[in-house]
């Protein structure tokens, strides 16, 4: 997929350029929105260690939207405005993180279905020639493996548990796929556009390469990615998912509202 | 769910001993492998391996400190 490689977003044709602004808001929205959701199972997880695991997660998660955020420094874009200044309609992040994960069995399938998505988006831009995400991702993609490893090994436990946390989990699960789904593989003219300029896989290689890693995870509680459907009723093109956004608590704690007055940059 | 308590070992740099820095509970190998990067994340650490409390053989006395923990089945 890759070629001669693109050092900055300025070199792209103006459609290319337009649909790499969108994946990296996307992604980094997503990944602050993860983090948030994550921490807010410091207290309240199954077990002491769960909680530092989650906590932890939570600072990878918004370490990797600290660093894609900056990236829009190359599209004459101020990271500082787009991280503390924008509305809730105007984020970018999965529908499924608009409201916080209600119990375990939510973040244990957020972990994998939600957090699964945006590790396949960022292996497919680090695979692509955005030399920015071929020299950034990798790092990301390698702390994101012990996500993964918590996701997965937390999803094998409660689907092999009680009857009960098999129909959470299942439900949690069926909840989250079709809006994710459609999140991390549009089918639009944007996506279109930066598969054909070699940025990043094409929303069915992105599929295949989602339901190669969480497809065996969700199998066991006989869900088939290959016939799950990706809902997209009210597309918004300009941000990559459907209408609405995140919670106003969310929005908040995320621009960091409540002590605005402190910032320092 | 049962949980079982697992060992930390650790070093720094590739020459150094592995040293014993803690432990976590975990209900199966893969949670015990994440709860201990995650918890002993404040060094960058070379090398990082977890063992089952309940897998250590005492050598030369079982009423050592860590001997002795790990002969009353893996409990803390």
């Amino acid at each position: 997929m890759s070629g001669g490689g693109v050092e900055t977003a300025g070199d792209l044709a103006p459609e290319a350029r337009e649909g790499l602004r969108r994946l990296v808001i996307a992604l980094a929205d997503a990944k602050r929105l993860m983090g948030l959701r994550y921490s807010d199972w410091l207290l309240g997880a199954p077990s002491i260690e769960t909680g530092i695991a989650a906590s932890s997660m939570a600072q990878d998660e918004w370490g990797h939207a600290r660093l894609l955020y900056a990236m829009l420094k190359s599209f004459d874009m101020d990271p500082v405005r787009v991280e503390h200044e924008r509305a809730s309609d105007e984020y970018c992040s999965p529908d499924a993180l608009d409201r916080p994960f209600g119990d375990w069995a939510d973040v244990v399938a957020g972990g994998v279905v939600i957090d699964g998505a945006i590790s396949t988006c960022l292996r497919s831009f680090a695979a692509g020639s955005y030399e920015p995400a071929r020299s950034r991702v990798p790092k990301m993609l390698a702390e994101e493996e012990f996500h993964w490893d918590m996701a997965g090994a937390w999803y094998h436990r409660l689907a092999n548990a009680s009857d009960e946390a098999r129909a959470r989990l299942r439900d949690s699960t069926l909840e989250m796929l079709p809006s994710t789904l459609a999140w991390m593989a549009p089918d639009d003219a944007a996506a279109k556009v930066l598969s054909d300029a070699g940025l990043a896989d094409a929303p069915g290689a992105i599929r295949s390469s989602f339901e190669a890693v969480v497809g065996p995870v969700v199998a066991e509680l006989e869900i088939d990615l290959s016939t799950a459907e990706s809902r997209s009723e009210g597309w918004d093109e300009s941000r990559g998912r459907g209408p609405g956004g995140p919670d106003d608590e969310a929005i908040e704690r995320a621009r960091g509202d409540r002590n605005r007055m402190l910032f320092v940059e | 769910m049962h949980e079982a308590v697992y060992e930390v070992f650790a070093r720094k740099e590739r020459g150094e001993p592995l040293r014993h820095i803690g432990y976590v509970d975990a209900m199966d190998d893969a949670l015990a492998r994440v709860y201990a990067w995650k918890t002993y994340d404040e060094e960058r650490w070379f090398e990082m391996c977890v063992v089952p409390r309940s897998s250590i053989i005492p050598v030369n006395r079982t009423d050592g400190p860590f001997a002795a923990a790990a002969l009353r089945g893996g409990g803390q």
